[in-house]
């Protein structure tokens, strides 16, 4: 089983999807960490040499990902609502922060505005 | 005063009532009213609460609609699109069908006849990918295709390649990119174009799909030391090399190597060319370098003369899907594949002992490549109205790599890069065809000269993919 930055993929699992469910990851960044190793997007991941998935994964230490990441959004908002600004009183109450209506479609504002935004664990694939 | 009643029928029909008379039991309806309450079907519930959610559209464990269908074993979809049907038992053998073979292959004598392909060349090539799943094969018993114009134009170049050696000049190399209309039978010009090559002994090499190379499907890797920086395909290549291998095993068996290249992994002992071609088809690292040496192998005096050909020019007379490292896209001429064919179709590298470059444009699967469109439209123009020539419009961008290369097509003369024109049949051509089709018995008329022209029109002028579709295809 190959590992990226500590986890384990199937070698059937594309190297763009695997890096992906890496939170902080998203379709821009695992294209351009693609191309710094020459790795095209149809790549599994049981393709890669192993070097290259431990240059990827030192690459990916350097950068801030997964808790790192939670933990300074997290912060991010906790230190709006520790001050009782508006967007720390509208994050803790899962309502739009931006003045947008509130009358009817809020889903993605009480999908994501949260004290723990990003969740707790990792998202599996 | 009230209406007069009917008056009874005079005849007695005592007799027929009592024929007409059905035993039935008297009225009743206790027996549905003592039957047991039907029982309640499972999954019913009450109509939900107002203002509670009832649209579940989650996937997973939590949803209901779970797909249990089959799925595909992996590669089947791409296998079924991809498959070549190459017989059909069902239509005729046609006794008069004769077979191109190595003395007859460049007979001017053949023009305007359907000429079957014999089954060695036929199998080199389905091995070069020349076959595609969209043409018409799978219609008749075998192969076979018509000696039009533009097939002997082209097989008179290939005879000029070989008559100049004979007069100890060097050889020719012959460029030609094939253009022409959507069915015009360009693809099938260049297999017959193959084929010819096959037969006469010439190395035969086939891009077989423009597309496959820039669309960023398979790996790649930067060649080293290279400045400005290309591009290698591993798995391509050594797919390329075993293609090439198939194609063209027994020439190749026969060439030792001479020019002792310097290769990553070590050569057996007095190698061939097959066991060269091998090397870099079992080890897909080293595929490039064994390309390249295969490449200055077949320059050496006294090899066969080589065709070298692509199908879908336009996919790689742009930027390729592939990314650098800097995140930008890989124009296709920085690919080593691409390069190697642009630098023999452009005329800054040539073929010593002879050999045709072909490039088959393509009309149904061709991405934008303004300046390969600009480019055949000159050369067209060049042919039919030299006086009135296109001119280059301004508010387009143009891609300076491709202009580069293909600017040889704006003057035929003097680069040896020209175009080949596929137009429509000629009614002759049209008859040829049309009785081979009847003769399968995939067309049940009589052939004559009406039927022909009704279907040489219908055909726009004797397209002929469309006279196939006209007169095979859709079968009223």
């Amino acid at each position: 089983m190959p590992f990226i930055y500590g986890f384990n993929f199937s070698e059937a699992s594309l190297v763009k999807r695997s890096l992906q469910t890496i939170f902080g990851i998203g379709p821009k960044i695992s294209q351009r960490i693609m191309a710094q190793h020459y790795i095209h997007p149809w790549a599994t991941v049981g393709t890669v040499k192993g070097s290259t998935l431990m240059d990827i994964t030192e690459q990916l230490s350097a950068m801030n990902l997964e808790n790192d990441l939670r933990r300074e959004i997290q912060g991010n908002i906790g230190r709006l609502r520790d001050m009782g600004t508006y967007r720390g009183r509208r994050h803790a109450m899962g309502l739009p922060v931006r003045g947008q209506n509130t009358r009817t479609q809020i889903n993605t504002a009480r999908k994501l505005n949260k004290s723990d935004r990003g969740g707790a664990g990792r998202v599996q694939m | 005063m009230p209406p007069m009643p009917p008056v009874p029928p005079p005849l007695c029909l005592k007799g027929v009532r009592t024929r007409l008379a059905v035993p039935t039991a008297c009225f009743s309806t206790s027996a549905a009213r003592f039957a047991n309450p039907p029982p309640k079907r499972k999954g019913t519930v009450a109509p939900p609460k107002r203002g509670t959610r009832t649209l579940n559209v989650k996937k997973g464990k939590s949803g209901f609609t779970q797909d249990t269908g089959k799925r595909p074993v992996q590669g089947e979809r791409r296998a079924q699109r991809k498959r070549i049907v190459l017989t059909n038992d069902n239509a005729l053998e046609v006794p008069s069908l004769k077979d191109l073979s190595r003395s007859n292959a460049l007979d001017a004598a053949n023009e305007g006849r359907v000429m079957g392909f014999p089954a060695d060349v036929v199998d080199a090539l389905r091995a070069v990918d020349a076959f595609k799943p969209t043409q018409g094969w799978s219609l008749f018993r075998r192969p076979a295709a018509l000696m039009r114009k533009e097939t002997m134009q082209l097989v008179g170049l290939m005879k000029e390649v070989e008559g100049a050696a004979k007069d100890g000049q060097q050889r020719k190399t012959i460029r030609r990119v094939l253009s022409g209309d959507r069915m015009s039978g360009k693809s099938t010009l260049l297999l017959q174009g193959l084929a010819v090559a096959t037969l006469r002994g010439w190395v035969v090499v086939n891009l077989p799909d423009a597309q496959d190379i820039v669309n960023a499907h398979t790996d790649y890797a930067p060649l080293p030391k290279s400045s400005p920086p290309q591009y290698t395909q591993d798995t391509y290549t050594a797919n390329l090399l075993h293609q090439i291998l198939k194609a063209n095993g027994a020439i190749l068996e026969g060439i030792s190597v001479t020019t002792n290249p310097k290769l990553p992994l070590p050569l057996p002992a007095n190698p061939t060319l097959k066991n060269l071609v091998e090397l870099g088809m079992v080890n897909p690292e080293v595929s490039w370098p064994v390309f390249t040496a295969l490449w200055q192998e077949l320059l050496q005096p006294g090899r066969p003369p080589v065709m070298l050909a692509i199908d879908g020019l336009s996919h790689i007379m742009r930027e390729s899907e592939y990314m650098s490292a800097e995140f930008t896209p890989i124009h296709a001429h920085d690919l080593t594949l691409v390069r190697h064919f642009v630098d023999h179709l452009s005329g800054q590298k040539s073929l010593p002992n002879g050999g045709v470059v072909l490039a088959a444009t393509s009309r149904s699967n061709a991405p934008t490549s303004p300046a390969l469109d600009h480019c055949v439209k000159v050369a067209e123009a060049l042919q039919n109205s030299p006086d009135n020539l296109p001119r280059w419009d301004l508010y387009r961008n143009v891609d300076g790599r491709v202009m580069e290369v293909l600017k040889g097509l704006q003057d035929p003369k003097t680069t040896d890069l020209d175009v080949i024109q596929a137009g429509g049949l000629t009614k002759e051509e049209a008859r040829s065809i049309i009785e081979y089709y009847a003769e399968s018995g995939m067309l049940r008329h009589q052939v004559d000269d009406g039927f022909v022209a009704e279907k040489w029109s219908l055909a726009g002028m004797g397209n002929i993919g469309e006279l196939e579709r006209a007169s095979v295809r859709l079968r009223m």
